[in-house]
């Protein structure tokens, strides 16, 4: 199975076309024209959107242009997607793109070009989480079939008296070896390639050691990093701010249509070299434990994002956070501040505004109000989003997949009992 | 550290829900003429029940919506915005579950389609003399001052069971700082109900707070957090109320139904199992975690246990019932079991506070189909510092969500808004669950508000004539 791939594509709009392209988008996404523009449903991809980031001036004055951000979350390899979404969405890409900087004008835009286009403004996310590493879209709608099959083998009469959860599991796994459109699911699921596999593995032994190499030169640094640290945490201002309720209703408008919402936003970094420094230093980290740690349905306790990712750009000025969870915007910001406020403090007080932290993890987050309404301002409107399976949440999706882990193999009767209570 | 609670400005509602006074009628009103309206709410003030008293004889307690302090003069941008925006707002019902047979447009109350309520008056008496008088006094100066009844909302007493046929209330969170102790594990911080004291984070929620200068009188306290600014929220609190429709026929045939040719033997013991699986308690109260296989009186109102060491799968309480979705205790993340278990769910409760409406029905005439074509149902009332947090939060992530701690097409068993037909009730069991598809809704919204509960001094500022009021 092939591991997932987090694909940002960020291109400036043309000037003066701002407007134009978000009244375009909103009439894909509000009309139902989405699906017959941009097919994501043909397509490998778990998760897909559309945002426009207004024009703005960076903190000293400075204007960063308008640009159009297309994200999506797909199976490796890249560019079986890329390739097969320039052929079937050829019309939306055009409709949408024709609005950004360099996109090739004419009727007759071929799909190599849209590919060509969209690589050429791929930008690399500095943080990359993936609820479960190598679990494709293929299989996700597969074991969801199944687990219907099987709750569904459990409700038909006659139904046998299987006095024991291993009478159960040996009932079901004979219905699903007797049902060809599910034999498959008697084989284990396959793992992400060799290859991959093996990039992995060098990643697991090649940072740490890498930090060990540098520890001579870090640790004498330390002292005076924390020093500038504890100086900016109490002097960088920390405003508390209120999102404008016409920005609540439009973001509202859009949420809690599917167990899914999706979560987008952007904000500066503080001014200077040290909170860049910093921020890259730690998202470098976070992405080590969501590849090497937190990759199997959990991310430090969280249970309920499928994918998110941090995104430095314009030359690190601004990052962009972009994730899709399960519920509503209050329990998924309830659960941040619950179970992870240290890590998303050691994210995010390096960005403006954010509530005042004290080395660097403890606190921020904390200030419950102050953070949801900081959220809530910096988060960006999301005319077009996608998501392949709006009915599942990502402890559904773990759940089918343990079901079918139990059709291969042996069982003893305690796993039995445990695999049973998964139905 | 607990702090002390200021009792004589408190409405007493929050304290106690007056289970001594057992008529109650609630009062929605409207405000025709502000001048007149406010001289005579500010006289009401001396009425108004706070909880340091204990009444014996009649309480009077006073609520406002944004539409009823508007109209009175004051701006709304300092109020939470799920307030400000109204329990009706077309966003809030996709999370509320107001949607399909419970959506606002077919209320009869509080809905786009129905005169605005500004004002609840809430009334309760000893018994039904105590409150026709009490009422009818109220009632009768309304038109005189600027006051227009938009719906008197009657309720009936069914001594601590509901419709259903259940014993209900018996889990309420202990207010920090009140007299009634409990367990730690049910004590909650007071700024979790009460506007003006820390909360479970150990912050004050966000409240309305105006210019010193709004206030000359001083009639306000000062913000305990040390703003400088006079505090208009302190002592109060934000009140929900919900006209809840309950189809008592319906749940029991439908009871019937599911537990007919199901395996095991259709009658009256199976439908009345079948419905403690669906509530997490047997009509007495006692919850099935502590009584699994048949009602037990003694244990009618134990409220001191978990779910995770007795019932981690939920082959005794099943994990989509009503009580273990409504106050989930121990059994969530993080850590389901532990203390830091407990502690987030202390964030997300409520005090309830409702009364039913409806004659009184024994589940021997609901099994035989009988209800007099009577409408039975519930006022669901609940208190609240933080909306958001609290009510919506119970309301979306819990009570209708049919992905529920793991669950798939299972909401509310009991109260929960339906999905289309996709709706299912799992029964874990060994060796393997059971589960009832295709459930019907049971219980129907007809209307419902959001509301501020302030404090009386609150009371006394709002309706203070310091500035012109703008009429609606």
């Amino acid at each position: 199975m092939p591991h997932q791939i987090a694909l940002t594509v960020k291109a400036d709009v043309l000037p003066g076309r701002a407007d134009a392209l978000r009244q375009l988008l909103n009439a894909i996404g509000e009309e139902c024209r989405r699906a017959e523009l941009l097919p994501f449903e043909e397509l490998p991809v778990h998760f897909a959107r559309f945002f426009l980031l207004d024009e703005a001036h960076d903190l000293k004055g400075a204007v960063i242009p308008a640009a159009l951000v297309f994200l999506s979350d797909v199976d490796a390899p890249l560019h079986q997607y890329l390739s097969r979404l320039a052929a079937r969405a050829g019309p939306g890409l055009d409709q949408i793109f024709s609005h950004c900087e360099g996109y090739p004008q004419g009727p007759d835009v071929i799909p190599q070009e849209r590919v060509r286009y969209l690589q050429a403004r791929m930008v690399r996310s500095a943080t990359v989480y993936v609820n479960t590493v190598g679990r494709s879209l293929e299989q996700v709608r597969a074991e969801a079939r199944l687990r219907e099959a099987v709750e569904d083998f459990l409700d038909r009469p006659p139904v046998p008296a299987p006095g024991t959860p291993a009478g159960v599991w040996d009932h079901v796994q004979r219905q699903v070896a007797a049902d060809p459109t599910l034999t498959w699911a008697t084989q284990p699921a396959s793992r992400p390639g060799a290859a991959w596999r093996l990039r992995q593995g060098a990643h697991l032994l090649a940072a740490p050691l890498a930090v060990l190499v540098a520890l001579p030169l870090i640790l004498p640094l330390l002292p005076f990093w924390l020093i500038l640290l504890r100086i900016r945490e109490k002097r960088d201002p920390a405003r508390r701010l209120v999102p404008d309720p016409a920005h609540v209703e439009q973001l509202a408008a859009r949420e809690d249509k599917v167990v899914q919402n999706q979560f987008a936003a952007v904000g500066f970094l503080k001014p200077g070299p040290f909170r860049r420094l910093t921020l890259s230093v730690v998202l470098w980290v976070v992405n080590y434990t969501t590849r090497h740690v937190f990759n199997h349905g959990s991310l430090a306790g969280v249970r309920t994002i499928h994918f998110a990712r941090w995104t430095f750009i314009d030359e690190k000025r601004r990052l962009i956070f972009a994730s899709n969870y399960d519920g509503s915007l209050e329990s998924y910001m309830d659960d941040f501040i619950d179970k992870v406020a240290w890590g998303l403090n050691a994210v995010f007080s390096n960005g403006v505004d954010f509530p005042r932290t004290n080395w660097l993890v403890r606190d921020g987050a904390r200030d419950e109000l102050a953070f949801k309404n900081l959220l809530r301002v910096r988060q960006v409107d999301t005319p077009i989003w996608y998501s392949a399976y709006g009915d599942l949440t990502a402890m559904n999706v773990a759940n089918n997949a343990a079901i079918r882990a139990g059709l291969s193999g042996a069982m003893s009767a305690d796993q039995a009992a445990v695999w049973a209570g998964r139905i | 550290m607990t702090v002390a609670l200021e009792l004589d400005d408190i409405q007493g509602i929050v304290a106690r829900a007056y289970p001594d006074l057992r008529a109650a009628c609630f009062l929605l009103l409207g405000v025709r003429d502000p001048v007149a309206a406010g001289a005579w709410l500010h006289a009401l003030c001396d009425q108004v029940t706070s909880a340091r008293s204990r009444p014996e004889a009649t309480a009077v307690n006073l609520a406002l919506t944004p539409g009823g302090l508007r109209a009175l003069g004051q701006p709304l941008e300092a109020f939470a915005t799920e307030f400000v925006q109204g329990m009706a707002d077309v966003h809030r019902s996709r999370p509320l579950g107001d949607v399909g047979a419970n959506d606002p447009s077919g209320w009869r109350w509080g809905g786009p389609a129905t005169s605005p309520v500004h004002l609840a008056l809430l009334l309760y008496a000893k018994d039904e003399p105590g409150l026709e008088s009490l009422s009818g006094s109220l009632s009768a100066q309304l038109a005189a001052n600027g006051l227009d009844l938009v719906v008197r909302l009657d309720t009936s007493d069914l001594d601590e069971v509901e419709h259903f046929g259940f014993r209900d209330g018996i889990s309420q969170p202990l207010i920090e700082g009140l007299s009634k102790t409990g367990p730690a594990s049910n004590t909650v911080k007071a700024g979790e109900f009460i506007l003006g004291y820390p909360n479970e984070y150990g912050l004050y929620t966000d409240r309305p707070l105006v210019a010193p200068s709004e206030d000359p009188g001083s009639i306000l306290p000062r913000d305990p957090a040390g703003s400088g600014q006079a505090d208009l929220g302190r002592n109060g609190s934000y009140l929900v109320l919900r006209q809840l429709e309950q189809d008592v026929v319906g749940f029991w045939g439908f009871l019937e139904q599911a537990t007919h040719g199901a395996g095991g033997a259709a009658g009256p013991g199976a439908r009345r199992a079948l419905a403690a699986k669906m509530v997490g308690r047997w009509p007495s109260g006692a919850p099935l975690v502590l009584a699994p296989d048949a009602d037990d009186p003694s244990l009618g109102e134990a409220n001191d246990f978990g779910y995770f060491t007795e019932d981690r799968g939920g082959t005794r309480c099943p994990i989509g019932a009503h009580i273990r979705r409504a106050n989930p205790r121990d059994s969530l993340d993080p850590r389901p079991g532990s203390q830091a278990s407990i502690d987030v769910g202390k964030r997300h409760r409520i005090l309830r506070r409702g009364r039913e409406y409806g004659p009184p029905i024994s589940i021997e005439q609901l099994e035989a189909g009988d209800d007099g074509g009577l409408e039975r149902g519930l006022y669901f009332l609940c208190l609240n510092a933080n909306l958001a947090r609290q009510f919506e939060f119970i309301q979306h992530t819990w009570v209708n969500n049919a992905k529920f701690s793991g669950l798939y097409d299972d909401p509310d068993p009991l109260v929960g808004a339906r999905n289309g037909g996709r709706d299912t009730f799992t029964v874990q069991a060994e060796p393997v669950r059971s589960r009832v598809r295709g459930l019907p809704q049971f219980v129907t919204v007809k209307g419902g508000a959001y509301f501020f509960l302030p404090g009386i001094r609150a009371i006394r500022y709002l309706t203070t004539p310091r500035k012109r009021p703008t009429a609606r």
